[in-house]
């Protein structure tokens, strides 16, 4: 063991940053790994804000809050996780001011709130377009603050196991190379999503699920896992997120033939509506023939220039770099591209999976708050208030345990595959299988699902995951190999994959995000009011079912 | 492209077919693909937030993602390097942790104790500029201080200028770090050349919004005979833009 802590968070993201500031301040000795520098995660490219019921633009309350994130979820969401989440945000938000957080502010120089995709009354705080990456550097000064130890650029690559308790992780060291094991009695995994699954993606290279697929390999279940979200406005080719914050300061979306096609579909909330509605209506406009080169039209130009320059700022920049478009005088082309995973790791409100000492929280974790669906802004305040509760929870489960073991036998068998994996002379790059699978799911497993491509997707990912076996990693030396982390994230990726499909084909309903027109083309809550749990079994996916939590609200009917 | 460690090495010629709305990050990664398998470079979010892929193009620091492959001409040779003011790891990726060194040398935001969390738009607007730093470092790897003077023990360089200016334009923020900025901070060494405005990819004005009214302050804190006797006298605690 190259080091021991109380508390290690692997990923230092929102969720893992929270965390590790939380279990910090509850007396534990933390430390945090992660492939990247903190501030390079990918929470800092979220852009449209915050979700609490601060009551600042309009009377609210947790329980609208709850009631439209319940809603949004398409009545997936476990709703005492949900009651949990709405009621603990307004402090959570207040303290991140109190840390330095500069939100948007309104006329009475309380925190601003604007209208969000799906939500009752106006609560999404924003720090103008750039909410994630002020937030990424609030935290971030936190944890500086603090002085907490951060392994930066260390490749997480397995979780130790041992007694039935979580004790620690093994991992690449990016910079000089070589396994590390690090011994710890609570592990909170706080990885992210897999975006990368999907050509189309508004996520970064690095969110490849790492944390989901270490957890299935230890034996916690992932749930939920065929629920992606399709962000209806990405850039094509890259899938540069343009933020729900343009539609919530007033941006129509038009299909070829200039009309407001939402009318069809989302009559009232039009242009803010659920993202997962919007996706759908999109990709039909498309598939019927009425997009622009596989895109639909995104048009701010009525906002006016000066509008568009304050509020708008970063779209207007990303739209003309990328695209060439300045959005003052033309409308954007946009697309459905995958942004983010409502299912993840099986976990309960404290961010406990199944494996006593291992937790999860964020994205990669699944309590569900999301359920089917998840509403813009929500994501954020996920992130911060269940990092703080699983922060909370395992400083409290480490300070009253004592030893910490890691087994040899754990490193060497690392050891041993990592050499069998470099020592391979020739074979398939990783490259050719990687883009195969994420083109693969974009055609199969995208906003649309029928029987027939979800099947064949599970036999693509089958035949992949056998390509797999053999695959090469050419660079051999030690100092920055990213052929080699690239190489073990694309085994992830294949995991979860097969997860996805495994999952989506078994619930055969419509439901959010989980949608088949074809075959099943309704909500059925007699049957399929439960969440979808996957565990690993000699080295394949093997399905359950956990019934949702319904508190409060029962399932009624979904529209906007 | 530069390709080496801390050893020593040199500019290897590579040629890739260039598609529409290509930037120099894709051009990368297809000869990471294709030609340089063992190439090291770091990238994330290839949307200009994370910071990751600063490089030097021709001479020129810049974000490899949002370097457009149609700034040059069909055929012009492109130079990719990694960023010169700071240690080689390897090919593109340089070790840049001197600036988290330098980070936690600033005294953090600490709120005052009686604050009343009122906050006006116009002094959010204020530091929204300085907030949308994305920490690339490549307004650290133009400042002739740090590049070509090797003075990284004496100025802390332009990104964190912008650091305390946003710390200091806080109207809640409790402390005073002008003595840090004119001491520690180094900023006397900036002679406003403004080469770092010119490389910031997030546009934010370094020098006119950060440097020279932090310049201000300290010269005023120093050199004004006045507000020195105002100070002794006790009469005026001196804190420009201060909360209403």
């Amino acid at each position: 063991m190259e080091a021991e802590h109380d508390v290690l968070v692997v990923g230092a993201g929102l969720a893992g940053m929270r965390a590790a500031i939380e279990a910090h301040d509850a007396g534990a000795d933390v430390a945090m790994i992660s492939k990247l520098h903190p501030t390079r995660s990918h929470s800092a490219a979220a852009e449209g804000g915050i979700n609490a019921a601060l009551g600042n633009a309009e009377e609210d309350s947790p329980e609208d809050h709850a009631f439209d994130t319940v809603k949004g979820s398409d009545y997936l969401g476990d709703q005492d996780a949900i009651q949990i989440l709405c009621e603990e945000a307004p402090e959570d938000v207040y303290q991140l001011e109190q840390w330095g957080a500069v939100f948007s502010r309104a006329e009475d120089g309380r925190i601003a709130q604007r209208p969000f995709g799906a939500a009752g009354h106006p609560r999404t705080a924003y720090a103008a377009d750039i909410t994630g990456h002020v937030l990424v550097q609030v935290l971030y000064e936190q944890v500086l603050k603090r002085d907490l130890k951060i392994y930066e650029e260390f490749f997480v690559w397995k979780l130790v196991e041992h007694e039935d308790r979580c004790q620690g992780v093994i991992a690449w060291n990016l910079l000089d190379g070589g396994l590390v094991s690090i011994g710890a009695k609570t592990v909170i995994l706080a990885t992210g999503g897999a975006g990368r699954l999907y050509t189309g993606t508004t996520n970064a290279y690095a969110c490849t699920g790492d944390g989901m697929a270490m957890a299935l390999e230890v034996g916690v279940g992932l749930e939920d896992m065929e629920m992606m979200q399709f962000h209806p406005t990405t850039l094509a080719p890259t899938g540069v997120l343009i933020t729900e914050g343009c539609r919530g300061e007033g941006a129509y979306l038009l299909n070829s033939e200039g009309d407001r096609f939402l009318e069809r579909y989302a009559p009232h909330a039009m242009e803010l509506a659920s993202r997962d509605v919007i996706s759908r209506a999109e990709q039909t406009e498309i598939d019927e023939g009425r997009g622009i080169d596989g895109n639909v039209l995104l048009d701010l130009r009525h906002l006016g220039a000066e509008k568009i320059l304050e509020r708008l700022h970063g779209t207007r920049e990303l739209s003309m770099v990328f695209l060439g478009v300045d959005p003052v005088f033309e409308p954007i082309p946009v697309r459905p591209g995958a942004h983010y995973h409502m299912g993840g790791i099986d976990t309960d409100v404290w961010g406990r999976t199944a494996l006593e000492g291992l937790y999860a929280a964020g994205e990669c974790a699944c309590v569900s708050v999301h359920g089917a669906n998840r509403l813009g802004g929500n994501a954020l305040m996920e992130t911060i208030t269940f990092g703080k509760r699983a922060g909370a929870h395992a400083a409290d489960w480490a300070l009253s345990h004592t030893t910490i073991e890691v087994p040899v036998s754990a490193e060497a068998d690392a050891d041993r595959e990592l050499r069998e994996l470099l020592g391979r002379a020739e074979g398939e790059r990783p490259w050719s299988i990687r883009n195969e699978l994420a083109e693969t799911m974009h055609d199969n497993f995208g906003v649309f699902r029928r029987e027939a491509e979800m099947l064949e997707q599970g036999e693509i990912v089958a035949s992949l995951r056998e390509r797999y076996n053999h695959v090469v990693v050419e660079d051999k030396g030690n100092v920055f190999n990213n052929d080699l982390t690239q190489t073990l994230e694309l085994g992830f990726l294949l995991e979860l994959a097969d997860c996805m499909v495994v999952a989506g084909i078994e619930r055969k309903e419509s439901r959010g995000a989980h949608a088949r027109p074809h075959d099943h083309p309704e909500r059925d809550d007699e049957n399929f009011l439960r969440h979808t749990i996957v565990t690993w079994r000699d080295g394949a996916p093997k399905l359950n079912w956990k019934p949702v939590t319904v508190t409060r609200w029962q399932p009624m009917e979904r529209s906007y | 492209m530069w390709r080496g460690d801390s050893g020593g090495g040199g500019f290897v010629g590579y040629e890739i077919e260039s598609q529409v709305g290509m930037v120099v990050l894709d051009a990368m990664r297809e000869i990471q693909r294709s030609q340089a398998k063992d190439l090291a470079v770091r990238w994330n979010c290839k949307a200009a937030k994370c910071g990751c892929c600063a490089a030097e193009v021709n001479g020129r620091p810049r974000l490899m993602c949002k370097t457009r492959l149609d700034d040059f001409q069909p055929g012009e040779e492109i130079r990719v390097e990694p960023m010169r003011a700071f240690p080689i790891v390897r090919d593109l990726v340089t070790d840049v942790s001197w600036n988290y060194e330098v980070d936690k040398r600033i005294p953090p935001f600490t709120p005052k104790q009686d604050a009343v969390w009122r906050i006006g738009q116009e002094d959010v607007d204020r530091m929204g500029e300085f907030r949308k730093c994305i920490e690339c470092f490549l307004c650290q790897d133009v400042c002739h201080v740090l590049r070509e003077h090797q003075l990284k023990n004496g100025y802390f360089g332009p990104r964190f200028m912008i650091r305390i200016a946003s710390l200091e334009m806080h109207p809640l923020d409790a402390l005073d770090r002008t003595e840090l900025t004119g001491g520690e901070a180094g900023i006397g060494l900036c002679n406003i050349t403004k080469c770092c405005s010119e490389v910031c990819p997030e546009g934010i004005g370094i020098t006119d919004n950060a440097i020279i009214p932090l310049k201000e302050r300290v010269a005023d804190r120093r050199y004004d005979p006045l507000a020195a006797l105002m100070r002794r006298l006790g009469r005026a605690r001196w804190r420009q833009g201060s909360a209403r």
